[in-house]
């Protein structure tokens, strides 16, 4: 009899805790962006030859509005170059990876900004919900809001389809595969995928070793490996052979393989764990495959 | 608790989802006996430098239905908490004994799970334990030592890829401490036989980059 009180009591509290708000590693306790100064961990830092001159580094705040919701959200985001130009400029939009904040991602946005020299294109890195000094919590709509908050500020400054390239890093390759196959303000003309997602399925199957539902776990979908089906623009693959997190093989090469647009190139970066594909590659070597592939009809 | 923490908790529960309890009713009942269980523990992690066992709990209940058949099912509290039904039902059969010497048991048994809260992902495993146990001076306790595994039998996973591993194997030692009423089981895994542990992550207590290492307490009552 107890025990059935006790299953009767188990089943009352069942749903009472969900795991998806769990999958973000965000970091919002920061007061301000250090940018260069920031001291935590990152995953590389450049020398002084990379350095961004100040007044081409622009941190500002926009309003998103994910489907569904009846009021905005304030988020922050970053642009590396001169605004002014973004009417005659190619931007690269760089969605950043699960951890922390713009200050961890500052140095590869930097980096970014190098590709086929330096400030040749415009940078725009933003902190999704609940990231950094952004406000709200994660959701995966919220995120693509966000992101999508970013691009209608660009096509407000001028930019058109055909000058915007979007770059996915890690839990980025999520809004950046998503509004490339299915645009909300602007269709981005390539896409650059580094250590992508395959899915939320992919990744609860890959730990379980089974023909696991991902549901169990998450609602999250993070579905990378069908949204690709719909993508037709060019796109790059880069993945470290050593990715301790998202592994290559069940990840990144779904995604690969799934996709059937126009052009696609991939990159296997040997040895390079999840987040130092830019390191191990050499950033001059990196900035390279970038710039060719950018530069690519 | 940190997020990145909680997050490699979310993937462990996923990564040895198939052995969060231990061996069940190693030995069977006397007829028409009847037993629950409380369990906890799981494969072994590396935190802040510590190894510590994931503590999954389940409940579990048995019967003898003869002296030699003990049929049970049980309730995985831990994933309940997080919205998943999942129970395991089955039968332990003694298949050999020489009393008060030493035996030999199978338990295969079906894996059942849900999706409670979006009512989705009915699935079945079909698992089995074979375990032989040798009472040590002829007392009632006895040391046991088995092999476990889990069965797959899709084809494919997600995204039509190929389903490749069918089996997931585990080897397990443990000690019942067996009272008049009350028993003490405790049993040390080695889950996930031969599979590599990296990438992975989470910092498995494994062999030679393989496999974890798994820990399992239970409190039996029988009435």
């Amino acid at each position: 009899m107890r025990l059935i009180i006790l299953i009767a009591f188990s089943l009352l509290i069942s749903s009472c805790l969900k795991l998806d708000s769990n999958l973000y590693n965000n970091d919002n306790t920061i007061k301000e962006y250090q940018l260069d100064n920031y001291k935590g961990v990152q995953d590389f830092i450049l020398d002084d030859s990379y350095n961004i001159p100040s007044n081409l580094i622009t941190v500002f705040t926009l309003q998103s509005q994910a489907e569904g919701e009846s009021t905005t959200t304030n988020i922050k985001a970053l642009y590396i170059g001169d605004a002014s130009k973004i009417n005659s400029d190619t931007v690269i939009l760089y969605c950043h990876g699960n951890k922390w904040h713009m200050d961890f991602y500052w140095q590869r946005a930097k980096l970014l900004a190098h590709t086929n020299g330096k400030n040749k294109y415009g940078v725009l890195m933003m902190d999704y919900r609940g990231y950094g000094l952004s406000d709200g919590k994660p959701t995966e709509k919220g995120m693509y809001a966000d992101v999508d908050a970013c691009l209608k500020w660009l096509k407000g400054k001028g930019l058109s389809n055909e000058r915007l390239i979007i770059y996915g890093f890690s839990l980025g390759s999520a809004p950046a595969t998503e509004l490339t196959a299915t645009p909300r303000s602007l269709t981005p003309t390539k896409l650059i995928l580094e250590a992508p997602f395959g899915s939320a399925a992919i990744m609860v199957q890959d730990a379980s070793q089974l023909n696991m539902p991902a549901d169990y776990f998450t609602d999250l979908k993070i579905d990378n490996a069908e949204e690709i089906k719909k993508v037709n623009q060019a796109f790059l693959w880069l993945h470290g052979t050593n990715d301790n997190f998202l592994n290559y093989k069940t990840h990144g090469q779904v995604v690969y393989n799934n996709y059937t647009g126009i052009y696609k190139e991939k990159y296997l970066v040997d040895g390079a764990d999840h987040g130092e594909v830019p390191a191990k590659m050499g950033f001059k070597n990196y900035l390279e495959v970038l710039g060719n592939f950018i530069r690519k009809n | 608790m940190n997020s990145l923490i909680k997050f490699l908790i979310i993937i462990l529960f996923a990564y040895f989802f198939q052995n969060c309890a231990p061996s069940r009713f190693v030995k069977p009942l006397a007829k028409k006996q009847q037993a629950a269980s409380f369990s906890f523990g799981g494969p072994i992690i590396k935190f802040a430098g510590a190894p510590i066992p994931i503590p999954f709990t389940t409940l579990a209940y048995g019967y003898g239905i003869t002296d030699n058949i003990t049929g049970f099912g049980s309730l995985h509290t831990t994933s309940l908490l997080f919205g998943n039904l999942q129970s395991d039902i089955g039968a332990t059969i003694k298949l050999f004994e020489k009393e008060n010497k030493f035996g030999i048991s199978a338990s295969p048994a079906i894996q059942v799970a849900y999706n409670v809260r979006n009512q989705t992902g009915f699935r079945i495993w079909p698992s089995a334990d074979l375990n032989t146990y040798f009472h040590l001076k002829a007392k009632p306790s006895y040391l046991y030592a088995g092999v476990n595994s889990w069965f797959e039998f899709s084809k494919y996973k997600a995204h039509e890829q190929p389903q490749e591993r069918h089996a997931i194997p585990n080897l397990h030692l443990g000690y019942m401490i067996v009272k008049q009423k009350w028993q003490h089981q405790f049993e040390l895994s080695y889950l996930g036989i031969g599979i590599p542990n990296k990438p992975g992550v989470a910092e498995y207590v494994g062999i030679s980059d393989k496999g974890a290492l798994g820990f399992y307490y239970s409190l039996i009552r029988k009435f």
